[in-house]
């Protein structure tokens, strides 16, 4: 119960990185400079996990010590954390994951404990599964969604900001005015297909705002200015 | 390495927990997850026989959670035994449980730590309760010192959406559900003055939604500067 949020659902992995060196770097150097190289927003790996919201991924070297009285004490083993936030079922998700970076998981895991015996995309639920740390309270302030609404929501979002400013004046030319805002509106209807989430919509991970959509607006309006004269 | 993605901010915070504290922690934790789950409707065959007077009142102490808007998604997760996988991985030998916070937010490290603070003062010591040397929210510095050394950095942070904040994505889902009922309410013969009317109250109605989304406010001037610096490398 404590991992999900609605239709949310919050991973907690902790993965066993083995202990061992190859070219005299030792095997969690070697996954860090292979994370710290992986590109970012939308190049980055995760970007092509199906319904991934929020995700990271970090070396967890030790603990700490907090001082005295406290007692020190230190890890035996480093840990790969990976934390994902992500719409639907662990399972789908896992098997998702394989499905669309299980290549390049396959070379960036092979240093972990017991990864080469992940063959599959059932193998992979399995090995995750056992590195899970159970969620104790997970909090969810967003929506739960499947990720392709939300992103089409922030699309849909975005283009009405567009077309109410756009097609603001037309609110104050009397009768004629309010026809050319209706005949804008349908147009506009026709442009964002609301129902439809694959198209038009935001682009994942994008680190931009993009053009295209004030543009699209722009066009109805003026061709509804221009279907006037 | 970066904890910051567009306008969203990854924390990592361990810290260690023992004894009777970690039995408690964990019963809290499960009672507001289940009030929440139970507000969810999604409790099971318990949400039926358990009092919803009683986790309407748990659900209730995560008010100050729910008024931090900024947040995405934050979640706590108990380790009592790290995963042993293999014979050939040496087993941990700990005298502490470790609690692991994890939370994306929008805006600055400070301005969080400080909202959360300032808000939230008594939920942060229950979350916390009797983690080894925690000192209590209140006063800000030694708790700002004790996240500041039991947080951890982000190697790797994706955020599927950079440029919208967590009120940008609430937002949008409300104004794309009104967009969607406008829409459908329309009649096929309607005026054009009756439309002005009701796509009036539409505006109204959803002004709070109205704000554009642009990459700025910037979380960080040292992040804008490596952005600028990438963009430049091209």
């Amino acid at each position: 119960m404590g991992n999900r949020f609605g239709n949310a659902y919050g991973l907690t992995v902790l993965i066993p990185i083995k202990h061992g060196t190859e070219d005299n770097r030792s095997y969690d150097k070697i996954i860090r400079d292979k994370l710290q190289q992986w590109p970012l927003d939308e190049q980055s790996p995760l970007s092509k996990v199906p319904n991934t919201y929020l995700s990271r991924v970090f070396l967890l070297n030790d603990v700490f010590y907090e001082g005295a009285p406290a007692i020190e004490e230190h890890l035996k083993n480093k840990y790969l954390v990976f934390s994902s936030n992500f719409f639907g079922e662990l399972d789908d998700y896992l098997t998702g994951m394989w499905n669309t970076i299980g290549d390049l998981l396959k070379e960036f895991l092979q240093h972990c404990v017991v990864f080469d015996k992940v063959n599959s995309s059932a193998d992979f639920v399995r090995y995750i599964k056992r590195c899970q740390i159970k969620t104790s309270l997970f909090f969810n302030g967003s929506t739960d969604k499947p990720l392709d609404e939300q992103l089409k929501a922030l699309y849909v979002k975005q283009a009405f900001i567009h077309f109410a400013y756009l097609s603001d004046h037309f609110r104050y030319e009397g009768e004629r005015g309010a026809i050319k805002l209706q005949d804008a509106f349908k147009r506009f209807v026709n442009l964002i297909d609301i129902k439809n989430f694959n198209v038009p919509s935001w682009p994942v991970a994008t680190q931009s705002i993009p053009a295209d959509i004030e543009l699209s607006v722009k066009a109805i309006i003026n061709n509804v200015k221009e279907a006037d004269k | 390495m970066s904890n910051i993605a567009g306008k969203s901010y990854a924390m990592n915070v361990i810290t260690p927990i023992t004894g009777w504290p970690y039995y408690l922690n964990r019963f809290i934790f499960s009672l507001l997850q289940f009030s929440i789950s139970k507000q969810l409707g999604n409790a099971g065959f318990l949400g039926k026989i358990v009092p919803t007077a009683l986790t309407d009142y748990v659900f209730g102490k995560l008010n100050g959670l729910l008024t931090l808007s900024l947040i995405h998604y934050a979640r706590w997760a108990i380790i009592k035994e790290f995963p042993h996988l293999d014979s050939s991985q040496p087993k941990e030998n700990l005298k502490y449980n470790y609690m692991l916070f994890f939370s994306n937010f929008n805006g600055s490290w400070t301005q969080y730590v400080d909202s959360f603070h300032m808000s939230i003062p008594e939920g942060l010591d229950r979350f916390w309760f009797k983690n080894i040397k925690y000192p209590g929210s209140v006063p800000l510095q030694p708790f700002h010192d004790y996240i500041t050394y039991n947080q951890i950095w982000t190697n790797h942070y994706y955020n599927a959406y950079p440029v919208a904040a967590s009120n940008d994505i609430k937002g949008a889902q409300e104004l794309s559900d009104a967009l969607t009922r406008f829409i459908a309410a329309g009649a096929e013969q309607e005026s054009a003055e009756d439309f002005q009317t009701r796509y009036e109250n539409l505006l109204l109605d959803q002004q709070r939604n109205l704000g554009l989304m642009e990459p700025t406010p910037i979380v960080s001037l040292s992040a804008e500067a490596v952005l600028r610096r990438e963009s430049e490398d091209g």
